[in-house]
Formats: C-alpha cells, sequence, structure tokens
C-alpha cells in the first residue's frame, strides 16, 4: 500500500504538518527552505527501513547527515527553536504506522523512541529516492569507498547505486508494460549495460561510458534501468528530487509521460520541482482518473511556519513561487513593452 | 467619448482616446485582399493595432484543453497575427497615416493561459513581426507588441476594457 499520510511536528523546519498524500503522483512546489527535499527524505527513510531493516532513526541520520557527535545528531533535525525540544515525525500506510520521536535531551533514556506496527516490516515497500545530482557516471568504486571510509555522502547516493546495479528482469515485461521501456530506449539511442561498475548506453554507435553522457541522459538511462531491473513496479514509491535537473525541457515531455504511466500502474511517485514546464507537463498529460495531486510547501504570512496547500489542478496550485517567478518577469515586459500605456 | 464595439462574443469598451476605428470590416474589404486587424486606437503619442483571437467563444469547437493547447501553439496562428499586422501596417502607411509609433496588441481569449504562455508568445510575435529596429532599418515597423488574455488585458488596459457578453448574460 501506498503511503497515505504524513504527519511531522517540530521536525527541520517543519513546525506542524500533516499531509495525505495521493497514491499517484505528488509534486511538491515552494521556495527553497519549504521542506520539499525533508519531506520526501522522511518517507524514503520509513520506506526504506521497512525492507532493509535498519532502525529509522539511523536511516534518517544517514539520509540526512546532521553534524555533531553521533548522540547529538538526531537532535539536529529537531527543529531550531522549538520550545518542547521534541520532535515526532509519523508516516502511514492505512493502518501501518511507523513513528519516531526524537529529543534534545540526549541523556533522556527514551528518546529515540522507534515504534512501527507489526505491519509495517512484514509487509515491506520497495522504494527509490533518485538526488538532484546523478550518481551514475560516478559510481565505480562508490560503493567500496563509502562501505570502508568515512565520506560526507547522504546515503540517498549510495542506495541509488544498489537500486540501478540490480540485473534487469529476464521478462522485460514482468511488471511494466515493455512500451514503457521502449519509449525511453527511443530517447536514449538504446540500452543501459554494465561492465564491471561503470555504466554504458550500448546502442547502434556502440557503447558510451556515462561519463560521456549527457547528464539528462544519464537520469533516462536510470528511470529505464530502473523499471526494467523491478525496481519500479507496482506498489513500489518514487521519490525523485528536481527531475528538472541538467534536462534538456525537451525531454520533460517524455519523463513526465513515463511517470503518469507508472501511477497508473500502481507507483506512487514524489516529485520536488521549480519548474515550470514539468509543472505544465504533468497539468497537459494528465488524464482522466489520473491521480495526480500539487502540494504547495509555503511559509505562512500569519504564523511564519511553513504550511501546505493541496489541490488536483494545476491553475489552483497556491501559493505557486514557480509561477510568481513567472508573473513578476510577464509584468515587468508588459511595462517596459507598453512604457507610457500601462 | 467612449467607444463600444462588439466582435463576436467580446465587447471592449475602449475610453480617452482620441479616435477609434473598427478596421476589420468584412462588408468593406481591404485592396488586393490585405489583412486587417480588428481596431484601430489612435492616441496624441501613437496608434494601438489591436487583434481579438476568441477560441473558446460559445460555439468554438475547441472545448478541450488539449485542442486549445494546440491551437495556441500552432504556427498558423502566429502566421495570421503577423501577416494581419504588416497588412494593416501597409493599409495605414499608404493611406497617409502610421506616422506615429505603431503597438501592437493581441488578445487571445483563452482562460487557462499562464503569464509564462502569455510571455512566450509575445517573444515568438517580436521575433517574427519583428518588433523593434532590425540591423539594417532605420524606423520600426512596430515599436512593441504585447499578448494578453482576457483577465491580463482588463489589468493592464482599464481604458479599453473587455467583457465576454455570453458570460455576463449568464451571470444575469
Amino acid at each position: 500500500m501506498a503511503i497515505t499520510r504524513v504527519k511531522l511536528e517540530n521536525f527541520t523546519v517543519f513546525e506542524s504538518l500533516d499531509l495525505e498524500p495521493s497514491p499517484g503522483i505528488n509534486v511538491l512546489v515552494g521556495a527553497n527552505g519549504t521542506g520539499k527535499t525533508h519531506l520526501m527524505k522522511v518517507c524514503y527513510a520509513a520506506c526504506d527501513v521497512s525492507i532493509a531493516e535498519k532502525s529509522l532513526a539511523g536511516k534518517l541520520v544517514s539520509v540526512f547527515l546532521p553534524s555533531g557527535p553521533p548522540a547529538e545528531r538526531l537532535g539536529r533535525l529537531i527543529k531550531l527553536g522549538s520550545e518542547t525540544g521534541r520532535a515526532r515525525l509519523e508516516v502511514f500506510r492505512g493502518q501501518s504506522k511507523i513513528e519516531a520521536q526524537l529529543s534534545k535531551n540526549k541523556a533522556h533514556p527514551l528518546y529515540p523512541y522507534i515504534s512501527a506496527t507489526n505491519d509495517w516490516s512484514s509487509s515491506p515497500i520497495d522504494s527509490v529516492y533518485i538526488p538532484a545530482k546523478d550518481m551514475l557516471a560516478n559510481a565505480p568504486g562508490f560503493r567500496s569507498l563509502y562501505a570502508t571510509r568515512e565520506v560526507h555522502f547522504e546515503e540517498t547516493y549510495l542506495d541509488i547505486l544498489d537500486r540501478a546495479y540490480l540485473p534487469v528482469l529476464r521478462d522485460p515485461a514482468e511488471f511494466v508494460p515493455a512500451a514503457l521501456t521502449e519509449r525511453l530506449e527511443a530517447e536514449l539511442g538504446g540500452k543501459v549495460i554494465t561492465h564491471g561498475e561503470e555504466f554504458f548506453l550500448s546502442g547502434e554507435q556502440g557503447e558510451i561510458e556515462f561519463t560521456l553522457l549527457a547528464e539528462g541522459l544519464r537520469k533516462l538511462g536510470l528511470l529505464w534501468l530502473l523499471i526494467r531491473n523491478g525496481t519500479l513496479r507496482p506498489g513500489a514509491v518514487l521519490f525523485w528530487d528536481e527531475p528538472e535537473a541538467n534536462l534538456n525541457p525537451k525531454l520533460y515531455g517524455v519523463v513526465i509521460e513515463v511517470l503518469l504511466e507508472l501511477q497508473r500502474l500502481g507507483v506512487q511517485v514524489f516529485l520536488a520541482t521549480h519548474d515550470y514546464v514539468i509543472l505544465r507537463e504533468i497539468d497537459l498529460q494528465a488524464k482522466e482518473g489520473d491521480k495526480v495531486a500539487f502540494h504547495s510547501l509555503y511559509r505562512s504570512p500569519e504564523t511564519g511556519e511553513i504550511a501546505c496547500h493541496t489541490t488536483d489542478k494545476f491553475r489552483e496550485i497556491h501559493p505557486n513561487a514557480i509561477m510568481e517567478a513567472f508573473d513578476s518577469i510577464y509584468d515587468r515586459e508588459i511595462r517596459r513593452s507598453l512604457a507610457g500605456l500601462v | 467619448m467612449s467607444w463600444v464595439y462588439q466582435e463576436r462574443d467580446l465587447e471592449i469598451t475602449i475610453n480617452n482616446a482620441n479616435h477609434v476605428r473598427k478596421f476589420d470590416e468584412p462588408e468593406s474589404p481591404k485592396p488586393g485582399q490585405m489583412k486587417a486587424v480588428d481596431f484601430i486606437v489612435e492616441y496624441p503619442d501613437r496608434y494601438l493595432f489591436i487583434e481579438f483571437k476568441d477560441p473558446q467563444h460559445p460555439d468554438s469547437n475547441l472545448t478541450n484543453y488539449e485542442a486549445l493547447a494546440a491551437y495556441y501553439q500552432s504556427e498558423n496562428i502566429d502566421r495570421e497575427l503577423v501577416y494581419k499586422y504588416r497588412d494593416s501596417f501597409l493599409y495605414e502607411w499608404a493611406a497617409g497615416r502610421a506616422e506615429r509609433g505603431v503597438y501592437y496588441l493581441v488578445l487571445i481569449a483563452i482562460e487557462q493561459l499562464t503569464s509564462a504562455d502569455l510571455d512566450r508568445k509575445k517573444r515568438d510575435l517580436d521575433r517574427k513581426l519583428p518588433a523593434g529596429i532590425p540591423s539594417g532599418w532605420t524606423r520600426p515597423i512596430v515599436q512593441d507588441c504585447a499578448v494578453f488574455n482576457i483577465e491580463t488585458w482588463n489589468n493592464y488596459l482599464p481604458d479599453l476594457s473587455i467583457r465576454r457578453m455570453s458570460s455576463s448574460a449568464q451571470g444575469a
């Protein structure tokens, strides 16, 4: 089952957030510092521990990478200036729930307090988190480096490589219709293969190492891999931070086409974006019955705290930091063009 | 003085102008099959050429968003907007007018258009008209242009207010 609810109290930038995501595509928009990535990381950590049997506290530390001595790191995730000095986060899948309570009082024996309903791990949830920066070109040697050295990389970078290295399924259409990966292959001009730990695009022109491939194409290649190796299958959850980063806008269409199709097959998707074209592609390509929710995170003028407004319609996204930027450009352009008239 | 004109389902009320002409008159076509913008508004220091496109009028067959988006993005609409302007400008020049700067205002009455859509269309028209003074020219054929939907038109141009008559009738 998909994530059905997220509650955060005094966690990082959130004083209080209660969000009910769509089982389909969830688009997180908002200015920098409104918690889009933090929200996705919390949900990802909750999903990942259901399958990897890790502690939620440890996963939070490894994906957020707070600084300081180990005993104080979790406390760094508590909202600065919170009166209680405690944070609480809860992630729900229907009746199933995992919860963490954090305290800055490191001597307190109860904290961190982690609890989960029995079925959280007994019915695990496949998930994948695609960070904004590509890792596939830098993959060779990274996993062994991460395992043996103190390198300051969020664990999401290791996790995405673990998922990408999974061998492809024997039957390409076992979970997802072959037409979907063929669509990506047509844009990529080939398929992704590995030699050792190095990724290549294999097409009519031969094999091209990922270091020589445009980063946008590497992103399409990663999406192809995650579908072909069964990571993105019905029931899985995809978190993608800024899919637009280093992707030519002409490729946005195919990315959104594939994500909408995955959603129709039962993959829950979370996207954090700053890009107008990504929003419009979703708006224009979504069909009747698609489950799309736009979550606008913003700092409330009244309370100064982060709030969220959810809508299923592009035009009702409010506030919309992306459109506000375009409105400002349009306004200045009109006033320059028609000086003396407006 | 106010001038009020109806163009299918749209009504424009023009105030504070020197003179207004309904320029595209099917009953008296322009010579040489020249195309014509809908209105010419005269001010002491400038002319406004105004063209309306109303694909969301009540009888339109463009009823869904995809069809409207395709209409808006098509080359045909750009070509029509450009040739209507150029022919109108040439007509006015040959008639001994257009001695003041001309600004081209385009209304595309699609409710869903965002500021990004409108800005993109304005830049397309800038390039295709072309607006300003291209290299090698000494004077412009159009000073500048702007593209609006009904909402932004009324926000920026209160002296040239537009209303959709069918929605007013429904609300009555």
